[in-house]
């Protein structure tokens, strides 16, 4: 049934989200991605990356018909997508409800209404629900109207009005008629009893939802530059936070490729403490200081068990991350396999990480609170560690699986021991910790602009002995270890921008393949976003602006933003929708706010 | 008396579990934070709510080994082995429903509370914190059961 059906760009995707789990739906109304409970449980509709047999919940117009309209309502995380059906429209607007505290509803609730214009409109809906890596059928029954399928302690529930008589694994056709819309309710529940929800108190809670997303966005500065791409990106950032915990996912998705067709595909539905720390800097730049707090907590909370080391990911709940496994018989998105559940990299050892969290810390005190004592005591213990490793190889920011002596993790780490410096100035510190800390952080300066950096290229570079370069390397200007008028500086942003150009505003994270991973990859966004950020903290606000603009139009249709993008093509690649994207994007948008240029 | 006496062990071998990195469980602050949501204070608030805690459950056990007209080490034990079954199946998946700054597994984006929920059995704070918790209880029992018998 759903074998024909190609699978969509990953930019025709839309995020839907209650801040526990996610959806991605397409332009033609299928919501191929959705996993239960939370973002990293079980897939219920896998088809992304699952294939046909890994279910799918399409509501759209049948036949297929062209998309004429599509987009997030205003201020909200609910999309509407309009297709022209002959001369006639039908239109599906559908959303997650993310507040159901003190309610009587099931933690995730998917509600998606169809309505027409211009005379009836034939649709269809295609409800094929798979749970897990083998694809399982549930146990169906009706109770009601409502259609009930059981895995064990899994159920969900599908329930309409008016009622149609929809069938799991076949197609059930329904007339649209104007002024009757057709309202679809999926309820999931997990390990306790369902909830059934009445279509019209299902669409009344996502009323009162938009609403709610309405006011919280009404709080952001409304003179910032490109407010409405920044709005839009931090709504996605608190979608991809998990409430329980305030985890920001990393993205909703594993193994959408960064290679159509190879290999590099992996499981990004964890916490990388560096995505947290950048998520912290941008909650506090446009005043959300819950958000910036919660991840904050969050990142103290989950490293807790480790102390002193930081692990390079968690999971949601700040547990080891499984170990990486391929999964037998997935086809992989446009057949890139394997598909991988799990991620190895959870056991690097990555110096940048440090200096991510530190700083995040210190922006907080910067911004005019005072650490308790526990959050001092983990910055104090995450500063002792980078004092006595930093002279180790590391994994580095790009997961890189062999070591190495990376001048950005190097950099990271004058960044951890700076910044525990400074809040030491206002926080309790011993005098023998201090001197340690100053020892090293000036012994690493000393080492990088020794070793790391390339007079003949006038630019840091990848690593001690390489000539590559690195565009993680565009933090520079952030860090202060070389003042923002220093020819190192300058020199290094400009070696970036012109020798790992993709083309237009993009950019290579290192030279395409120099990673010992078999195949090439995309240009990485979050460093484009980097370079805008580079430039207007080094006054070059006019070219920040350009570029911003020039990414502006690499979004997707929704303003979403994957990791990658194909240079040749625009196509968005890897894992979709992408925290560290949108947060950097957020905070270049501050930066050409502070500009001084 | 012997009820803060035997608080004092388990808080003592918890910490000393957390220190070791076996589990995020810290009671003092789960307690505290009923309080206060400054966490330093919120350590210090907790700890006599948890000795007095202590000291209610300790009364328990006294009737209990009163009703079996013996105390020893090892009924102690089972009580503190029943204990910390309630206390891990029925006492930590409630409290976010009346623990004010502790998220439930149903938070959504209004939600301020910043306490994650422990979940079923406390695995939210670490996979070993079952055994931990097992194993603070049970001294919390022996201890009684060595204190009560020998008064």
């Amino acid at each position: 049934m759903t074998g024909p059906r190609p699978l969509a760009p990953i930019s025709d995707y839309g995020l839907l989200g209650d801040t526990r789990t996610a959806a991605l739906v397409s332009g033609d109304g299928a919501v191929d991605w959705l996993c239960v409970p939370r973002f990293d449980g079980e897939p219920l509709f896998g088809r992304l990356v699952g294939g046909p047999e890994a279910g799918t919940f399409r509501v759209g117009p049948a036949p297929p018909a062209p998309v004429v309209e599509r987009h997030y309502r205003p201020d909200t995380a609910t999309i509407r997508t309009t297709w022209a059906v002959g001369d006639r429209r039908l239109t599906l607007t559908e959303s997650m409800v993310a507040e159901v505290t003190g309610r009587l509803l099931p933690a995730t609730l998917l509600v998606r209404r169809l309505s027409a214009e211009g005379g009836p409109v034939d649709a269809v809906v295609e409800f094929d629900p798979r749970l897990g890596e083998r694809h399982r059928r549930p146990r169906v029954r009706r109770r009601g109207g409502v259609l009930v399928c059981e895995w064990g302690s899994l159920a969900v529930s599908l329930s309409c009005a008016p009622d149609i008589a929809v069938e799991p694994g076949r197609p059930t056709s329904v007339a649209v008629t104007p002024g009757r819309p057709v309202t679809l309710v999926l309820a999931v529940a997990s390990r306790e009893p369902l909830v059934d929800v009445e279509p019209e108190a299902a669409w009344d809670a996502v009323l009162r939802d938009e609403a709610r997303w309405q006011a919280w966005t009404a709080g952001i500065d409304g003179s910032l530059p490109f407010r409405e791409d920044v709005v839009r990106s931090l709504l996605t950032l608190r979608l991809l936070t998990y409430s329980p915990s305030q985890a920001p996912v990393a993205a909703p998705t594993t193994s959408l490729p960064e290679d159509p067709g190879g290999m590099r595909n992996w499981d990004y539905r964890y916490v990388w403490p560096r995505d947290a720390s950048i998520g912290v800097n941008a909650f506090l730049g446009v005043g959300k200081l819950d958000e910036a707090h919660g991840f904050l907590a969050w990142l103290l909370h989950a490293s807790r068990l480790d102390r002193p080391r930081l692990p390079a990911l968690f999971t949601l709940t700040g547990r080891r991350v499984p170990r990486e496994r391929e999964l037998a018989g997935w086809p992989g998105y446009l057949g890139s396999v394997p598909v991988r559940f799990g991620n190895a990299a959870a056991g690097q050892h990555q110096l940048d990480g440090y200096g991510w969290v530190v700083d995040a810390a210190w922006v907080f005190v910067q911004a005019g609170h005072r650490l308790y004592s526990e959050t001092w005591r983990a910055v104090r213990g995450f500063a002792d560690v980078v004092a006595g490793r930093w002279g180790e190889p590391d994994a580095g920011i790009w997961e890189v699986r062999e070591a190495g002596q990376h001048v950005h993790s190097k950099l990271m780490g004058w960044l951890a021991l700076d910044r525990a410096l400074r809040i030491a100035e206002t926080h309790r510190l011993s005098a023998r910790q201090r001197r340690r800390w100053q020892q090293a952080r000036d012994a690493i300066a000393e080492e990088v602009r020794a070793r790391g950096f390339d007079p003949a290229q006038g630019s840091y570079v990848r690593s001690y002995g390489s000539e590559d370069l690195d565009s993680s390397l565009l933090v520079l200007p952030l860090l202060g270890i070389d003042g923002i008028e220093s020819a190192r500086v300058s020199g290094t942003i400009d070696a970036i921008r012109e020798r790992l150009s993709a083309g237009g505003p993009l950019l290579h994270r290192y030279p395409p393949g120099h990673d010992g991973i078999s195949g090439t990859e995309g240009a990485f966004l979050p460093c484009s976003f980097w370079l805008v950020q580079a430039l207007a903290s080094t006054g070059r606000r006019h070219d920040a602006e350009e570029l911003f603009r020039a990414l502006r139009e690499h979004a997707s249709p929704l303003g979403l933003y994957a990791e990658e993008l194909d240079p040749a093509t625009g196509a968005h690649l890897g894992n979709y929708p992408q925290t560290l994207t949108h947060a950097a994007l957020v905070q270049a948008a501050l930066a050409i706010r502070d500009s001084p240029g | 008396m012997f009820g803060l006496v035997a608080t004092a062990a388990l808080t003592a071998a918890l910490i000393t579990a957390q220190m070791a990195g076996f589990t995020r469980l810290d009671f003092p602050l789960v307690l505290g934070t009923l309080v206060t949501e400054d966490p330093d204070r919120a350590r210090v608030v907790g700890f006599f709510i948890h000795l007095l805690a202590g000291q209610g459950f300790a009364l328990g056990y006294a009737a209990a080994f009163a009703v079996l007209h013996r105390a020893t080490w090892w009924i102690g034990a089972l009580f503190g082995g029943l204990h910390v079954a309630i206390a891990l199946t029925v006492l930590l998946p409630l409290l976010p429903g009346v623990h004010p700054r502790m998220a439930s597994q149903r938070a959504g984006p209004s939600s301020t509370a910043v306490l994650e929920p422990p979940g079923l059995f406390g695995l939210n704070y670490g996979v070993q914190t079952p055994a931990v918790a097992a194993v603070v209880h049970v001294i919390y029992g022996v201890v009684l059961g060595l204190l009560l018998r020998a008064d």
